[in-house]
């Protein structure tokens, strides 16, 4: 029968136990609307399910196929909700950029998330937040080198992680 | 001498990625970095890390919300529901392509009709085929008892588009019960889904009036009135 990996419905729930958190997380972030973001994972795993035959993963991961679909699925509920005038007065625009704009900063934001608490605290506070190494260090009570190695740590660890997911530069 | 030297290099490398070194600091560092491959990798690697920074929004690096916990079991179900169906128009499909090769066969036959098993245990579902058609013209039904009678996707192929075609289900005292109507519409390949308020099991034939012609297929206990023509084989 086929080689793909998603045409049985084990195969789905697999799928969804290692996929859902994330594909969910970033709809909410990307439709800013848990309601539609639902419907959007619910649309991804039906379309990867019925499409299930094609998915060769010797071509890319899961993860990938999944998020390339929910992009689609995306992309249609941004057309939808446009086509509806009420909505559509308020200028939400069905383009493409957004989303993948947006699925760039997810993947930041979930790699952050994934990385360690030490590690994620300086970056914020020297980064995000702009602040003295010296004045970083002394909050945290360990010595300013340290703050410089976790820097360092926590970009390498940074990129693993994205190199997890999928992120390719 | 190198590794130790470059351990404290690099650990420079992140705050130098992120350009919060001072002046001197980078300086002495790229001095290093002119001689040592590694470590330019290195910073390379890291740069383009630094390049994504800005692109995420600090706010929301707290856990993500998580999908309701009966999503995946409404995914499950609609799933299911999905599959079921298919495999209701994939049986159906064999129906035809089974009743067409036997119209081409057989013209003289006046009726056949064959009932499939189907692969999930004897679903209760038939499969009417209407033979002694004028050529090229295929009709099809697949009959799925239900609560409030009878379901009926008809599939009609062939005659002029635009054609309105009335459907009936007989009974076994003789009397047609309407299963509605609908018009063939050329390039639809979709089938009509009708419904009529007959039981299945006490429905003798199927009868389709479609422009000014009449086609009459027999349903399940029909199928003793033709013990002499001949059978068909059961597709496989």
């Amino acid at each position: 029968m086929a080689s793909g990996a998603l045409t049985r419905e084990r195969d789905v729930r697999e799928a969804y136990a290692a996929h859902a958190a994330e594909l969910y997380g970033f709809a909410v972030r990307s439709l800013a609307d848990p309601g539609l973001a639902e419907e959007a994972v619910q649309e991804t795993f039906l379309r990867a399910w019925r499409a299930g035959e094609r998915f060769d993963p010797q071509i890319g991961s899961l993860r990938t196929w999944l998020f390339a679909i929910l992009r689609n699925v995306v992309i249609d509920l941004g057309r939808a909700r446009a086509a509806r005038p009420t909505v559509a007065e308020g200028g939400v625009e069905p383009s493409v950029e957004p989303f993948d704009e947006a699925l760039l900063a997810w993947q930041i934001e979930e790699a952050m998330r994934r990385i360690g608490d030490d590690h994620r605290r300086v970056l914020i506070e020297t980064y995000y937040r702009g602040r003295p190494y010296a004045e970083v260090a002394a909050e945290l009570g360990v010595p300013e080198g340290t703050v410089k190695s976790r820097v360092y740590y926590g970009l390498r660890a940074l990129r693993v992680v994205l190199e997890e997911m999928g992120y390719e530069d | 001498m190198k590794t130790d030297g470059c351990r404290h290099w690099k650990e420079s490398l992140g705050a130098y990625a992120l350009g919060h070194l001072s002046a001197e600091e980078r300086a002495a560092l790229e001095a290093h970095l002119e001689g040592c491959p590694a470590c330019r990798d290195e910073a390379a690697a890291l740069a383009s890390v630094a390049g994504l920074l800005p692109h995420a929004d600090p706010a929301r690096f707290g856990p993500a919300p998580l999908p309701p916990p009966e999503l995946g079991k409404r995914i499950a179900a609609t799933i299911d529901a999905e599959r079921r169906s298919q495999r209701r128009q994939r049986r159906f499909r064999i129906g035809l392509g089974f009743g067409g090769a036997a119209a081409t066969a057989a013209a003289a036959a006046v009726l056949a009709i064959f009932v499939l098993s189907g692969g999930d245990g004897g679903s209760p579902e038939q499969h009417v085929s209407f033979r002694s058609l004028p050529p090229g013209v295929r009709i099809a039904a697949a009959l799925e008892p239900q609560a409030y009678g009878t379901e009926i996707h008809m599939y009609v192929k062939g005659i002029s588009s635009g054609t309105l075609c009335r459907v009936y289900m007989r009974g076994a005292d003789g009397r047609d019960v309407s299963a509605g109507t609908f018009r063939y519409r050329w390039g639809g390949d979709a089938a009509a889904v009708l419904s009529a308020a007959l039981d299945l099991s006490r429905a003798k034939a199927l009868v389709v009036h479609a422009g000014n012609q009449t086609f009459v297929a027999p349903i399940g206990a029909g199928e003793a009135a033709l013990r002499n023509q001949p059978q068909e084989e059961e597709p496989t």
